[in-house]
């Protein structure tokens, strides 16, 4: 909990900061911060409690959702370069504060015991996202970003808070435990029929959210124009949080109300797994790419939701943990790779500039196919395990066809991923030595090598969600 | 003399619930309908705009202050949202000259 | 509750001072203020925009930063209307929390000065 308050004091100290130093040491010093928040979250451990009246609850499964996100966003500040071109008109301080904010708002968004609190943190967040999105001004492709993803998420909203309207209508309460017990013990006839439609708006107010289909179509735009690195940002941190969030209350409060949402959300993550699947493979941006496979990846984690065993939260921890390290990784190849061929060929975030990249830089080529094969899934890599505990899962509650469905989409998953490994290995092209700095291969390598490591010990962190 | 709340609630619930469903709905026509993105802001602000009315019409029916403060959340954070949106709004029209969110088409293959 | 017309006496001596406050301070601008009269000073004040002419000429952006700052600090007095109401039972708690408050806006407000975003002439 303290977390919070000290990532947001943090954010403001960051924003002075930024009047006297430079962006190398404001980097480093908020790395600093995340790692003093991620201490204080773990002091939180095993304590389960309820703050700010009652409003915010730290359990197990919380602080490891925010350890996650946490993570995601020290990777995320590493992997920083410069914004944009690095005149009098970029504030780098400012970047680096508002990525706080949004850590604070995501951690409110895996943490919240009342409505108020869910739409406060998801507003910190989507608002900050929103700002990030269209931080590169004089571009006009991430200015069409900013303004999708605005309206929207802003339209996203209006469905979520309609939707907490009606519930708070049937039930007479924000809180979610509240909530909880009173659909628990109320006969659902006895309830007034608006309270359905209340549960499938939040819902879909959260779909929205984790980009499930079909309420996907601004993913792949906002992705493909938003500056890279923000991009890493959305598509880990924005996509673990509100899975989170989602997950909390479909499986948690409407648990009782199973049978008014099953369908739709096990239709909604079939048709995400197919979707997300079946349009990244005509994808010739690896940028875009990663955007469908976020897609795809969101169809998993939905499937999930339905399945109340008591290992599927650990199972969604260690998903997300394991597509956060991928996908992290792949983003900063790209960011790379990008970066180099930006002067040289007109579409640098293509599959066609990564061709030839392990001749000269065999470590980024690793990186990157490590990571690919991680999505994919393929075993020894994280992914593999990810992949499995959820099928697993799935499946013990006899969810047959979802799975057979799923498992199909990962095998078409394994053409799009390999496509990059391709391009890396067997294409020939001219790519020199890229020069990375100490701080970006340094994270580098810690992701990699956290793949790696979860791929062999599962059980090492399995353990302990 | 009645009190506010008296008032309000000698008209039935439902009347409120459909008034903010028409009022909603209108939004998300807007939104769907409308290409100037000023227009289609004004219509999410016409969606939430139902979600406080009917707010505030159960937390007076239940006699429950907390439906208000929820109200005053959602229009501090929507204020903070007019911030962003117009901002950005203002950054395409110093790129384009237009706030015509259909000429934005860059980002589709 | 039943109220009586005396009820009312003092929103009458309030709006009886505010109004009294008013003509006092233009009858005193006027009187001893200097009287110039120009074309431009003669004209209907329009925050120094010519007021006849076309109506979409570009404006400068500094109007909106200072019309969006104002929507955003303006708004967030809406919480000050439950701590105003409540002002007694929420004691001192309540003011060391509205005083938390209250300094994360001056810290943004603070930050917006240092930014210059409110100097007109740079």
């Amino acid at each position: 909990m303290t977390a919070i308050i000290a990532l947001s004091l943090f954010g403001i100290s960051n924003l002075f900061l930024g009047f006297w130093f430079p962006r190398k040491t404001i980097q480093l010093v908020t790395l600093l911060f995340l790692v003093v928040s991620m201490a204080l979250t773990v002091s939180d451990w095993n304590h389960e409690l309820l703050w700010f009246g009652n409003m915010f609850r730290t359990t197990n499964t919380s602080i490891n959702f925010s350890l996650i996100i946490q993570l995601a966003a020290f990777f995320v500040v590493a992997f920083s370069k410069a914004f944009g071109q690095d005149d009098e008109h970029t504030h780098p301080a400012e970047y680096y504060a508002i990525m706080l904010f949004s850590v604070v708002g995501a951690i409110l968004m895996v943490s919240f015991d009342h409505m108020i609190v869910l739409f406060v943190g998801l507003e910190i967040l989507s608002v900050a996202m929103y700002v990030l999105t269209g931080s590169d001004k004089r571009n006009l492709r991430s200015n069409e970003a900013a303004i999708k993803y605005f309206l929207m998420g802003s339209f996203t909203t209006g469905f979520l808070l309609f939707g907490i309207t009606l519930v708070y209508g049937a039930t007479r309460s924000f809180y979610i435990s509240n909530i909880g017990t009173i659909l628990t013990t109320t006969a659902p006839e006895s309830m007034p029929s608006f309270l359905f439609i209340g549960v499938l708006l939040i819902i879909v107010g959260l779909l929205f959210k984790v980009s499930a289909a079909p309420f996907h179509f601004w993913t792949p735009d906002v992705y493909e124009g938003a500056p890279t690195i923000f991009t890493m940002f959305m598509s880990t941190i924005v996509k673990t949080a509100s899975f989170a969030a989602l997950f909390q209350l479909v499986s948690g409060i409407f648990g009782s109300l199973y049978t008014v949402w099953v369908l739709p959300v096990y239709f909604i993550s079939m048709l995400t797994l197919v979707v997300g699947n079946i349009s990244a493979v005509y994808q010739q941006s690896v940028k875009r790419m990663l955007a469908f496979s976020s897609i795809s990846h969101a169809g998993y984690l939905i499937l999930t939701v339905s399945s109340k065993q008591i290992s599927t939260t650990s199972s969604i921890l260690y998903y997300s943990l394991s597509y956060t390290l991928a996908t992290v990784v792949a983003f900063a190849v790209l960011i790379l790779v990008s970066e180099y061929q930006s002067a040289r060929v007109e579409k640098p975030e293509n599959f066609s500039s990564f061709e030839g990249l392990a001749k000269n830089n065999p470590g980024l080529a690793l990186c990157f196919s490590i990571s690919m094969l991680s999505l994919a899934g393929i075993p020894l890599t994280a992914g593999f395990w990810g992949k499995f505990f959820i099928f697993s899962d799935t499946f013990s509650r006899n969810i047959i066809y979802p799975v057979i469905l799923a498992i199909l989409m990962s095998a078409v998953g394994i053409y799009y991923y390999f496509k990059g490994i391709i391009a890396v290995y067997l294409k020939a092209g001219e790519i020199e030595k890229i020069e990375v700095p100490t701080l970006f291969k340094m994270a580098l390598w810690a992701c990699t090598l956290g793949t790696i490591i979860l791929g062999i010990y599962p059980s090492l962190v399995k353990s302990v969600f | 003399m009645q009190s506010i709340p008296e008032i309000i609630r000698t008209i039935p619930l439902t009347n409120y619930i459909m008034l903010s469903s028409a009022l909603f709905c209108i939004g998300i026509l807007g939104v769907l309908t409308r290409r100037n993105a000023i227009i289609v802001f004004m219509a999410i602000e016409l969606m939430l705009n139902a979600v406080n009315l009917l707010l505030a019409a159960f937390s007076s029916y239940y006699s429950d202050p907390s439906g208000q403060i929820f109200v005053f959340f959602i229009m501090a954070v929507a204020a903070a949202e007019v911030a962003v949106g117009l901002a950005i709004i203002v950054m395409i029209y110093r790129n384009i000259q237009s706030i015509d969110i259909g000429v934005l088409n860059k980002l589709k293959n | 509750m039943n109220y009586q017309p005396q009820d009312f006496l003092p929103i009458f001596v309030q709006l009886a001072a505010a109004l009294a406050f008013i003509v006092l301070v233009m009858v005193l601008t006027h009187a001893l203020g200097p009287k110039r009269h120009s074309a431009k000073k003669d004209d209907s004040f329009e925050c120094g925009i010519e007021s006849i002419g076309d109506a979409r000429t570009p404006i400068s952006v500094k109007y909106f930063l200072v019309a969006i700052l104002f929507v955003l600090f303006d708004l967030e007095i809406v919480f000050m209307y439950p701590w105003a109401v409540n002002f007694k039972q929420l004691a001192w708690n309540g003011f060391y929390e509205m005083i938390v408050f209250m300094g994360l806006l001056l810290a943004g407000f603070i930050y917006v000065i240092k930014k210059g975003i409110l100097t007109w002439e740079k």
